[in-house]
């Protein structure tokens, strides 16, 4: 590989390095620009690309963000969301998560679960992939150069096995992920600049699917994470699966009919709650309302106020509280000792979670930067560091869990400590225990407790080619090493030779290298050959489902659901978008899509609720049922 | 600080594999200054630069570590030579191990006696105890079967018997800490002297012990908290 000389004075700025913050609900990459840091936008303003990915297998396309989002009410079976939760993980793990999604499992996704979309599969890391490449692109395009090295966050505690997938998305996507960062990290990084000397920051993160607390302490110039605890199974998809349930419990008691398995009708409450959340977090009550203005008196309404929201999460809530006092107790600090709490995640908006963290900590909580960004923020900032732009920063993080290997009778020895600062090592002496033994098997483990039944297995690996000698007497050094991004690399060394071993380590849940190698292979169907000309017949084919979308919904709906007016406007930017079409300029395309988009904006919600009234109204239970 | 890790680390005659020259034991090659694979045999207190001394000043090690963090940590070799990152990263971990080991002060005893060829202490009863242990563990059983029962008055009063007796056992955890502290002396200002070989060796043997009886003594309290 050709080496590029660091030196100390000159700092030579290299290629450009981006932070992206690949969420469970939401992602955005950020970078780091000459004022600060700075989330990149599209050219609406937004920087937030929903975490959801279409495939669908006849036409062979895929999308990803806002435009998959948009059709996850149409074709649920089509796309895939919150594929964080399934990341580095077997089927039998996340059986509860699974039940709560309509994705169908692809047989044999015992280690490393396969969503099935038509003919084809896709592991959580591809998935992860797409949502990356977009981002990518994004970046791309914004700086008129292709990026190509990235810092991506994760959530402080994923094991070894879910690092290891994301850093596999990343190169998926065709990014060198030069770091993988906590995201609570992060967040402080973005909070932390240009602030004390010295504080301990608590950093409460409520996100889409996981919860994570951590302390840290800042230290001229450095963080350094004190503990840090959390739940992978709490955020606000369960909020929002809290509200859904009610939804669903009150639309079949007043239909008779059971909705709850019908994929449309779970979408588009899902979407109707989530607006009424979100407006929770501002007014006291909220409407849930879905009207069809073709059968009026056949819809649903119903107004939730925030006293009502808040004892339906309460629980959920004060379920955070916990690990915010066990991470407290970790860092031997009581709550008066925490100099600044940072809010992170989506869900910290709402105001009876910004009480109760009140409420632990004493204190009021930081919400000046938005919380939606403050971990994509925080990873510019790391990327820059990366990248040779500054040197006055440096971010040590510590490992989540603690790593072990089996001893005899299933116990895990524990050999690395949770909460040790990064890059951390051990090494451990094995040997023989029968006469000529060649080989001897390792299982390295990863979690807090005793037994091997109780931890995650993280690998298996064989010590190969030792030379025969009486049981006992060979002693082989293995070096466990934890990697600044918090993944293991194990190397082993005969003691009697100095030879050094060949480890083959096998991961148990994850892909293995010649996976990823066919996987990007497969992959050359979606390659980007020419950015320019796959912009282009990207924009072009959108333009045409969004075009028939619209002539068929003006066609078939039209009639009595909007007035003139509003029908003229649509056609007006269906013409456009056509003309444009005839072009080759995407942006143009993109632009007029938008338009258009824009103009039957309200039709399309109109036939949405509509479409879910009879959805209620007509279909028998036993239709539903059978989805 | 520098030399005292040459004095250390000396010996194990490893060249710069960057520039061939000596730089024997330090961090940096000081021809070509470039970052040094860590040497073998070399141990946490060396690789700070410290003797083996049992009193450390906790916000200067704090200093230290931060000061070679910011000159090890991969981080700012992203863009350096494989060797580079690898020594980089090596270095950091070592680092980042004997910062964990030294700034916590049973941790860096436990250390110290396993340079000195000392195997972990085991749990052992402090002699003076072994009374107490017997009516503790009456206590324990009382209060089980109290619960078992679900005799809430007989619950309460074994409760306070076991919080008083774990007052109790706090202190003599206390006492055996001051007692390690007062070794911890013993064994600098020995060290100081350049004391021989059987002035040290009970200074070892005393601190073993000690820390035998703290980790039995704490497991007990760890067990009756649990109870309770």
């Amino acid at each position: 590989m050709p080496v590029i000389e660091l030196s100390l004075s000159g700092r030579p700025k290299s290629a450009r390095v981006v932070g992206i913050d690949l969420g469970t609900t939401n992602s955005l990459v950020a970078y780091m620009s000459d004022t600060g840091p700075e989330v990149i936008r599209d050219k609406s303003g937004d920087g937030l690309v929903p975490s959801i990915v279409y495939y669908d297998h006849e036409e062979d396309r895929l999308l990803v963000g806002e435009e998959a989002r948009e059709r996850l009410i149409t074709e649920p079976r089509k796309a895939i969301y919150s594929v964080k939760r399934f990341m580095g993980k077997g089927s039998a793990d996340v059986r509860e998560d699974l039940s709560l999604v309509p994705f169908q499992i692809a047989p044999g996704s015992e280690q490393v679960i396969g969503f099935q979309m038509g003919d084809r599969v896709f592991t959580p890391p591809e998935i992860s992939a797409f949502i990356l490449r977009d981002l990518k692109r994004r970046a791309s395009q914004f700086f008129g150069e292709e990026v190509s090295q990235a810092v991506i966050t994760v959530p402080a505690y994923f094991n070894d096995a879910q690092r290891q997938a994301t850093k596999d998305a990343g190169h998926l996507a065709g990014l060198e992920v030069l770091r993988i960062v906590n995201e609570p990290t992060a967040a402080s990084l973005a909070y932390g600049i240009d602030k004390k000397d010295e504080a301990i920051v608590a950093v409460y993160d409520l996100g889409g699917g996981t919860f994570d607390i951590s302390i840290l302490k800042l230290k001229d110039g450095i963080f350094e994470v004190l503990a840090t605890n959390g739940d992978t199974h709490l955020g606000g998809d369960d909020i929002d699966n809290r509200l859904i349930t009610l939804i669903i419990d009150e639309l079949e008691r007043s239909s008779g009919k059971n909705v709850a398995h019908d994929p449309a009708v779970f979408q588009a409450v899902r979407k109707l709650v989530i607006q009424a959340k979100h407006e929770l977090s501002i007014c006291d009550h909220a409407l849930l309302e879905i009207y069809s203005p073709a059968e009026p008196g056949a819809g649903y309404n119903r107004e939730i106020t925030r006293d009502e929201f808040d004892s339906l999460i309460t629980d959920l809530v004060e379920r955070t509280l916990g690990p915010c006092k066990q991470a407290l107790k970790d860092a031997n600090l009581n709550p008066e000792q925490i100099d600044e709490v940072v809010m992170v995640g989506g869900s910290t908006r709402i105001p009876l979670v910004r009480s109760k963290v009140k409420e632990l900590f004493e204190r009021e909580p930081h919400i000046e930067l938005n919380p939606d960004e403050v971990v994509a923020l925080g990873a510019a900032i790391q990327a820059d560091v990366l990248a040779g732009g500054r040197r006055d920063l440096l971010l040590l993080d510590v490992t989540p869990l603690s790593l072990g290997i089996e001893t005899m009778g299933g116990v895990v020895a524990r050999i690395i400590n949770r909460n040790s600062t990064i890059p951390a090592s051990a090494a451990e002496m094995f040997t023989t225990w029968v006469d000529n033994q060649t080989g001897i098997d390792v299982h390295v483990l990863q979690g807090e407790r005793e037994l091997v039944e109780d931890c995650r297995s993280l690998a298996r690996f064989t010590l190969k080619g030792i030379p025969p000698q009486p049981a006992g007497l060979p002693r082989i050094e293995v070096k466990f090493l934890i990697d600044a991004n918090g993944i293991l690399t194990v190397s082993a060394r005969d003691l009697r030779t100095g030879q050094q071993h060949s480890i083959e380590v096998k991961p148990s849940y994850g892909l293995t290298d010649e996976q990823i190698e066919k996987m990007l292979l497969d992959s050359f169907e979606f390659a980007e050959e020419d950015v320019r000309k796959r912009q282009l017949i990207e924009a072009r084919n959108e333009a045409e489902t969004v075009v028939r979308a619209a002539e068929k919904a003006l066609a078939e709906h039209a009639q009595g659901l909007i007035d003139d007016e509003e029908r003229a406007g649509i056609r007006r930017a269906l013409d456009d978008l056509r003309q444009a079409v005839g072009g080759d300029d995407h942006h143009l395309i993109r632009e007029r899509i938008k338009g258009l988009d824009d103009a039957s904006r309200h039709l399309a919600e109109i036939i949405m609720d509509s479409a879910l009234v009879s959805a209620l109204k007509d279909r028998k239970a036993s239709e539903v049922a059978e989805g | 600080m520098a030399e005292a890790a040459t004095n250390n680390e000396r010996g194990s005659q490893t060249l710069c594999q960057h520039c061939g020259a000596q730089p024997a034991g330090a961090h940096f090659c000081p021809v070509c200054g470039k970052i040094q694979a860590v040497a073998e045999g070399s141990d946490h207190f060396s690789f700070f630069g410290l003797p083996r001394k049992l009193r450390i000043d906790e916000s200067e090690l704090e200093k230290t570590f931060y000061a070679l963090s910011r000159q090890f940590h991969p981080d700012y070799f992203m863009s350096a030579s494989e060797a580079e990152r690898q020594a980089s990263m090596e270095r950091s971990s070592m680092l980042n191990d004997a910062y964990r080991t030294l700034r916590d002060r049973i941790a860096r005893v436990t250390y110290l006696l396993s340079l000195e060829g000392y195997k972990e202490a085991e749990k052992k009863a402090p002699p003076d105890l072994l009374e107490e242990v017997f009516e503790l563990n009456m206590q324990v059983e009382e209060l089980k079967a109290a619960k078992k029962m679900g005799d809430e008055e007989e619950v309460a009063d074994a409760r306070l018997s076991l919080e008083e007796a774990l007052d109790g056992l706090r202190k003599k955890l206390a006492g055996i800490d001051d007692r390690l502290l007062a070794l911890f002396e013993d064994w600098d200002s020995a060290l100081d002297r350049s004391a021989g070989k059987a002035e040290k060796k009970p200074l070892l043997d005393r601190m073993s012990e000690l820390l035998s009886h703290r980790s039995y003594v704490r497991h007990l309290v760890r067990g009756i908290q649990e109870e309770l």
